[in-house]
């Protein structure tokens, strides 16, 4: 239970500093993906229960606070947790270098969805080198969000207090 | 026994997931995007407004305590004075028979709705703020957004208690401009931002006979529609470059916005109608 809260919190936290960070220019104007960070931490750290919950909430949060309609996050977010998922018990999930590589790939398969989503629609117009750039951007910043993500909630989650086991129960 | 059968229960959700995306009505989302965007608010708020008292704080060690309020009623009253002095302008400016058509548009009152910034985009997608008024203050969408710089952008997507300002510098946006000393009228939309981060626009289809220089200043024409509220001679930015279309037909030129926004920022709403009274 506490870590369910814990897991709503940060995703909320999570929303807040994705909200506040600037945009880089250098990247094609794209933020840290905090909350897809936050959807790969509890995709490669959960049961699939948790992991879909987690992942909705964070998608839910993405596109509720994001203009235009539902829909880049809430594809993007469930793709990249199954698949996060799928081969978390093949990979030494806290390792610094396989959270880089996760927080890389899941950012850029973030970005490619919502090109194609806003392209497709119509929402926004389409440059394929200021493509490139973003999806170029977004690697290099999931790259370096994952990390500290998973850094700051293994630590959060390490100081709550533990449930104690009584023998005679 | 249905959620057993995997394969039917992935292509219902990612089914689901395609309606939403796609053929979800903009009413819906917009329900749901305000629902969210409620809840969020307070948060948004306490967190920009910390950052406000942390940053007055910071103004305050250095010794100039106070003025941040005054600053805050100083630029209230140079947005009200340069409304005042383009009036003025254009009294000078236009013929009495222009003068006594542009009457009824004067006799409108425009009020100012003062809001505070609370938020940036989230995605980055957009050039776009949130701001902490919605329509249960009177603010409608398509509604001009100034600040004493100059036109800031419109409300879109307004919720009950927050509201969308689409920046002068995203794609989507589009406002009837005038390059003021040469009296050329053009439609000016925005080009995003460039690798340094500054915000770009351009404004189209200006008669190529007009004699158009760089640094030439760019205000609204008071033309624009979508049932908004566009006042007239609202600085927008100054010319930086002059291009002449493929076509020969018209110029094109670009420019640098004059106002841009920040997360400390606070912006004024025209509106037509005062906030409405809470029951």
């Amino acid at each position: 239970m506490k870590k369910r809260v814990l897991m709503f919190g940060g995703i909320v936290v999570g929303a807040l500093v994705q909200l506040f960070l600037p945009a880089w220019p250098i990247f094609g104007g794209i933020k840290p993906p905090v909350l897809a960070a936050f959807a790969l931490y509890y995709a490669l750290h959960r049961s699939p229960r948790g992991m879909w919950i987690a992942v909705f909430w964070a998608a839910l949060l993405h596109d509720g606070l994001d203009l235009g309609g539902f829909g880049p996050a809430l594809i993007a977010f469930p793709i990249i947790g199954t698949l996060a998922h799928r081969v978390r018990l093949e990979i030494f999930v806290d390792g610094a270098v396989t959270q880089m590589i996760f927080g890389a790939l899941g950012g850029m398969l973030a970005m490619l969805i919502a090109i194609v989503i806003y392209t497709v629609s119509g929402q926004r117009p389409f440059h394929l080198g200021f493509a490139f750039l973003r999806v170029v951007g977004s690697g290099v910043l999931g790259m370096a969000t994952l990390p500290l993500v998973s850094l700051a909630m293994n630590k959060l989650e390490s100081i709550l207090p533990k449930r104690r086991g009584y023998g005679w129960q | 026994m249905i959620f057993r059968n995997r394969k039917l229960v992935y292509t219902a959700a990612a089914g689901l997931l395609l309606v939403v995306a796609f053929v979800l009505p903009s009413s819906l989302s917009l329900k749901g995007k305000g629902a969210v965007r409620g809840v969020m608010a307070p948060a948004e708020r306490g967190t920009s407004g910390l950052g406000q008292r942390l940053s007055e704080a910071v103004s305050a060690i250095r010794g100039i305590g106070g003025a941040v309020e005054e600053n805050r009623e100083l630029s209230h009253e140079l947005v009200r004075l340069q409304a005042e002095l383009n009036k003025l302008g254009d009294v000078e400016i236009e013929n009495l028979r222009l003068r006594r058509a542009l009457d009824f548009h004067q006799s409108q009152a425009l009020a100012m709705i003062p809001c505070d910034v609370i938020s940036r985009n989230i995605s980055g997608w957009w050039n776009a703020v949130r701001i902490g008024k919605g329509r249960a203050d009177g603010i409608e969408e398509n509604h001009a957004v100034i600040s004493p710089d100059g036109l800031v952008g419109k409300t879109i997507e307004v919720s009950k208690h927050t509201s969308e300002v689409l920046l002068v510098s995203d794609p989507s946006f589009r406002v009837s401009a005038k390059i003021e000393r040469a009296n050329s009228f053009g439609l000016l939309r925005g080009e995003g931002a460039n690798l340094k981060g500054q915000p770009m626009a351009r404004i189209d289809f200006i008669d190529k006979d007009a004699e158009i220089r760089i640094g030439d200043d760019v205000v609204t024409s008071g033309l624009s529609g979508e049932g908004g509220v566009f006042p007239k001679g609202v600085q927008i930015g100054r010319v930086v470059k002059v291009h002449q279309n493929d076509s020969g037909l018209f110029q094109y030129a670009e420019i640098a916005p004059r106002a841009t926004v920040s997360l400390l920022d606070y912006v004024f709403i025209v509106s037509t109608s005062s906030p409405k009274e809470s029951p």
